[in-house]
């Protein structure tokens, strides 16, 4: 086949899923064609300003612990730093930042450029290039052809996506951008079950026309966390958010105007977040609230745009302004873009292995929004994680997968490819059972081993990693053995402070877990001569020993959930002579080849009953092994 | 792998029961239960089995070992035959569980078998057409479940559970939303009333088992006073719900009567006692055992004729028990009720004729009314579904202590979900992990 250019791996769409997945296919040694419909747009973020949040925090943690830029990047470019739950346990803390939007961008594309064997390459990707069934390359609009073996779909809301404002319509990928029409045609040619889903934007504002003294500041950390372990300082001038409220007069206005709503008028067929609903959505659903919150963004530090969060809406564009100066502080408000809804394609991602390729066509590796969920971080983790796998795919080296008891991108992957989705998919932490232990400040811990040996951690990472971990080691030993005796000056004190005796003598690490005990009180403990301790450092230890009974039994919980996933499965094993295996269970078996029982187990589609066949027939097959 | 347990045998009352032990510490707690140093692989051993902690004497067992690998489950194996009776199985199986082992869950031994290589092809091919076969019965009594009166004595604790969980995960997912601040009070005696909930349906286990396992009534008193005709007339009148092969009770002798319902296992001390000599010193250990072992003792007196100082030894004997003192021979002209034994309420009878039973058995009745049998209301009979809510009440005992000790919501929410799993193992709500150990499940117990 003649291709007017070749490449090892192919990433279409240069959102937060497509970025990742260049970057980390680059930095494997692939090289790596990133094709977006803009070049000027690459890493946008299509509707909130913001990176993080409750759980989506921890996942930009672990793409940075695993060698991933989302952290970096916006820790470059956040103006407003916030650590969420801090009155809460470590493990439910994650960190939450505002964007920069327009710094964001650039720093991206800027991080991108910087990186060798990525090529950027603008245009519109509208069909495959297949070779028996495999994976070959792309055919763009204006009729080149690249080459890859490997490529990663990472089209986010492009993928035939239709805007609603009031009862208009129109085909478009975001506001003002054109829909990737032919390419969803493409994927429901090759077989994929293609689903509509739905999200939606608020309107932006001119912040000249808005009168800031009626709202409250909500200002950012005094102490920022920054999203990536190796970053030390933050570079940008930290800003306010705001505060503020609906009133009744805005619900009544709107559920006068609901038919005007296609979500309401029946045009919107997809289905939206329920834990992102619109300001219709509340309206109607909790019609006994008088107010609802709502949080005015800066989009950033050279422009006056304003985004409104908590208001997303597809009412017609005059009726989202007529609405927006009904709320007090905004009477002279105007809008710059109206909010909208956008529905677009996605693709069962039941389709998808743990690494993100699909079993249809061997090359072909799907991220983010493509795969139903919602959110960029959520976007970020599946894009590094197919552009790794990609990579490796193409240099016939083992895939990459992630277990959801070691990480939240685990437990997002392991749902999608083994439930699918029918709402858009957000990671929550309640959804990781090993919720303890997967944690924001361990990320590193946890994952930094798999980047370092990916080559993806570089050797300054590296060392950073590991003296940390010496620290922790050393930290953690002296917590265990100092102790708190009653001769000591300070124990009448901590006692009346937590309010009982704490006898004799009792170790800080002890000490730590009984209530009211902070870590500042631990870090007044601490002998001068092992200062200085840095308070993150000495928050992870305290962390450690304030799950370690709950972790202790969840790990006898895991051995004993797994314990049969070392059974192995022959080569070449025929799965259709296991009568009571259904035809596509067989299919499944035969494309994956699994190895061991827990190789099979993880498959995306095996059914309960199906696994416990499998069991019942492989115990006794190497029991017959045996005997003979 | 721990050491698991469970009679192989069927429940209820039998000449013998065959008790099951498979695990590494399966050799070393038989050893201890029957006193051996040393055990023949594959040899029956005919042995006492005693409680290590009081040297109580359990049963007089035919006991097997099977060690590693040639058993049925491939680990070591243990074979206890004992007496069939539900008590004795009982015993041994509580003192098992004190040594180390634990109850086997429905099928673990046939799951431990397949793991272990010890079926083969041909058997695992009509097992897993067993395991499609009981599939269906599983969805099926899931549902029949689901419908029951365990789910829905359950379904508005989970509904509760589920709130609390709901509510503080909602604090811990969504604090940048508007949402009302969690009300640590209100949580705390929510769970309490949870707790309490679960509490009172682990609770009832006690009488739920004697529903199942019958209750035991003992008749006792000196010769002659119309115990054999008064076990033999409540008997005749009741239906029996055994008919077994005559002598299946070596010493005692017992039948099982259905009272309204709830089996009632009478037990007659006398019979062997007044036959021979050697037996009768058997017989009066076992008289003061079957007395131990009772829910209920009847203590038999002649009414006709003065109590002696071995009717006021049983009154001593008894009056700690949980007991009916019966006067026969209402119908004799010499029948003197209420003379006999002075403050102590008595139910006058007649054997013979078959006066004052119905108030015999309403009074048999009503003294485990007391035991929460009366209204009808739901006990747990199942030893798993037990365990399962003993572990859900702790759990949520841990929940509480985290809220008062005012820990963050993870640290409550942790033990609350896995109480809420425990109780989705009695409704039949699982995960896909626990659906697989649910389709083993469905092979009988200990099979």
């Amino acid at each position: 086949m003649s291709f007017d250019e070749r490449f090892d791996v192919i990433v279409i769409g240069a959102g937060h899923a497509g970025c990742e997945a260049a970057s980390a296919a680059a930095r494997l040694g692939a090289e790596t064609g990133l094709i977006t419909l803009n070049l000027d747009l690459v890493g946008q973020m299509s509707c909130n300003p913001a990176i993080g949040g409750i759980a989506k925090g921890h996942l930009v943690r672990e793409i940075d612990a695993l060698g991933g830029i989302m952290g970096r990047v916006i820790d470059r470019t956040g103006i407003q730093f916030r650590l969420l739950n801090r009155s809460r346990g470590p493990a439910v803390q994650s960190p939450r930042a505002q964007a920069d939007r327009m710094k964001y961008r650039a720093e991206m594309r800027r991080t991108l450029e910087a990186t060798s064997n990525l090529h950027l390459r603008q245009g519109k990707v509208v069909d495959f290039v297949l070779d028996r069934g495999t994976m070959a390359g792309v055919v763009l609009e204006d009729g080149r052809q690249f080459g890859a073996q490997a490529v990663v779909v990472a089209t986010g809301t492009f993928l035939n996506g239709l805007i609603h404002t009031g009862r208009r319509t129109y085909s478009g990928g975001r506001a003002g951008e054109p829909a990737a029409i032919e390419l969803s045609e493409t994927l429901k040619r090759l077989g994929f079950p293609v689903g509509r889903l739905k999200t939606g934007t608020p309107p932006r504002l001119d912040g000249r026309t808005i009168d800031w003294n009626a709202f409250e500041p909500q200002p950012g950390d005094r102490v920022p966390v920054p999203f990536s372990f190796s970053t030390d300082a933050l570079e940008q001038k930290q800003i306010h958010c705001f505060i503020g409220y609906t009133t009744t007069q805005v619900h009544d206005a709107i559920r006068q105007n609901i038919t005007e709503s296609p979500l309401y008028s029946g045009k919107i067929r997809g289905v939206g977040p329920r834990y992102c609903p619109s300001i219709e959505d509340k309206v109607v659903k909790f019609s006994d609230k008088s107010r609802h919150q709502l949080f005015l963004e800066p989009e950033g530090h050279d422009t006056n745009e304003v985004y409104l969060n908590g208001f997303s809406t597809s009412l017609p564009a005059e009726l989202q302004q007529d609405l927006v100066r009904m709320i007090p502080g905004m009477e002279e408000a105007k809008i710059i873009r109206p909010g909208y809804a956008i529905e677009y394609d996605f693709v069962d991602p039941r389709e998808l292995g743990p690494d993100l390729q699909t079993a249809r066509v061997p090359g072909l590796f799907h991220a983010g929004q493509i795969n139903g969920t919602t959110g960029y971080e959520e976007a970020a983790c599946q894009g590094l994680l197919a552009g790794i796998n990609a990579a490796l795919y193409t240099q016939q080296r083992e895939s990459v997968r992630l277990r959801r008891e070691e990480s939240y991108i685990g437990v997002l992957v392991e749902d999608l490819i083994k439930q699918g989705v029918d709402e858009p998919y957000r990671i929550f932490t309640s959804r990781a059972e090993y919720r303890l232990a997967l944690r924001y400040d361990n990320a590193d811990e946890r994952l930094e081993r798999y980047g370092r040996e990916l080559g993806l951690v570089g050797d300054s990472d590296w060392e950073r990693f590991n003296s940390r971990q010496e620290r922790l080691a050393k930290l953690r030993t002296a917590l265990d053995e100092i102790r708190l005796r009653r001769s000591d000056a300070q124990h009448a004190a901590v006692s009346a402070l937590i309010g009982a005796d704490l006898g004799d003598s009792i170790s800080l690490s002890q000490l730590a877990k009984r209530p009211k005990v902070t870590a500042e009180l631990i870090m007044s403990l601490l002998p001068s001569e092992l200062k200085p301790v840095t308070e993150s450092d000495l928050n992870s230890v305290l962390a450690d020993s304030l799950y370690a009974g709950y972790l202790e039994s969840q790990k006898a919980t895991i051995a004993r959930l797994y314990q049969h996933d070392a059974l192995r499965i022959p080569r070449g094993m025929a799965f259709r002579g296991i009568s009571g295996l259904s035809n596509e269970i067989v299919e499944r078996l035969d494309r994956a080849q699994p190895q061991t029982f827990g190789e099979a187990r993880r498959l995306p589609g095996l059914t309960p009953g199906a696994l416990s066949t499998l069991l019942v027939y492989l115990s006794a097959q190497q029991n017959q092994r045996k005997s003979v | 792998m721990n050491t698991i347990v469970a009679l192989s045998t069927p429940r209820g009352r039998g000449a013998l029961a065959v008790i099951r032990l498979s695990g590494p510490e399966a050799i070393a707690i038989a050893q201890r239960l029957g006193g051996l140093e040393e055990v023949d692989p594959r040899r029956a051993i005919l042995t006492q089995l005693r409680r290590p902690s009081d040297n109580e004497l359990l049963d007089q067992v035919l006991l097997t070992c099977f060690p590693s690998p040639h058993s049925l489950t491939g680990e070591d194996v243990v074979e206890i035959s004992c007496h069939g009776s539900p008590a004795v199985v009982r015993n041994i199986i509580d003192t098992t569980l004190a040594l180390g082992a634990v109850l086997a869950g429905p099928g673990e031994f046939t799951l431990r078998a397949l793991s272990n290589g010890k079926i083969n092809l041909a058997q695992a091919e009509a097992i897993r057409d067993l395991i499609a076969a009981q599939t269906d019965a599983a969805v099926k009594q899931a549902s029949r479940q689901l419908n029951g009166e365990l789910s829905n004595a359950l379904a508005p604790l989970k509904e509760r559970l589920l709130e609390v969980i709901v509510l503080l995960e909602s604090a811990v997912e969504f604090v940048e939303e508007d949402i009302p601040a969690v009300k640590a009070d209100e949580i705390e005696s929510e769970l309490g009333e949870v707790g309490a909930g679960i509490a009172k349906l682990s609770e009832s286990y006690s009488a739920g088992r004697l529903l199942q396992e019958g209750i035991r009534v003992t008749i006792s008193g000196r010769p002659n006073v119309g115990k054999s005709s008064l076990f033999n007339s409540l008997v005749r009148r009741e239906r029996a719900i055994v008919t077994d092969i005559p002598g299946t009770t070596r010493d005692t002798l017992s039948e099982t009567i259905d009272l309204e319902g709830i089996p009632v296992i009478l037990t007659d001390t006398a019979g062997l006692r007044e036959t021979t000599e050697h037996i009768e010193t058997l017989g009066i250990e076992r008289t003061r055992r079957a007395l131990g072992d009772s829910d209920l003792v009847l203590v038999v007196l002649d009414g006709s004729s003065e109590p002696g100082p071995a009717d006021r030894d049983l009154l001593d004997q008894t009056s700690d028990a949980r007991r009916l003192i019966v006067l026969n021979k209402s119908d004799l002209p010499s029948f003197n009720g209420a003379a006999c034994c002075g403050e102590l309420e008595a139910i006058n009878v007649s054997a013979r004729t078959g006066e004052g039973l119905p108030s015999l058995r309403a009074a048999i009745l009503a003294t485990m009314n007391s035991k929460g049998m009366e209204d009808g209301s739901l006990l747990i009979t199942n030893a798993r579904h037990y365990e399962l809510l003993c572990r859900a009440e702790r759990e949520i005992g841990v929940a509480q202590n985290a809220l008062r000790d005012r820990h963050s919501e993870e640290l409550v929410l942790a033990p609350l979900h896995n109480a809420l799993r425990l109780l989705g193992q009695i409704t039949g709500e699982t995960t896909t992990e626990d659906i697989l150990s649910e389709i083993f499940a469905t092979f009988c117990i200990g099979k």
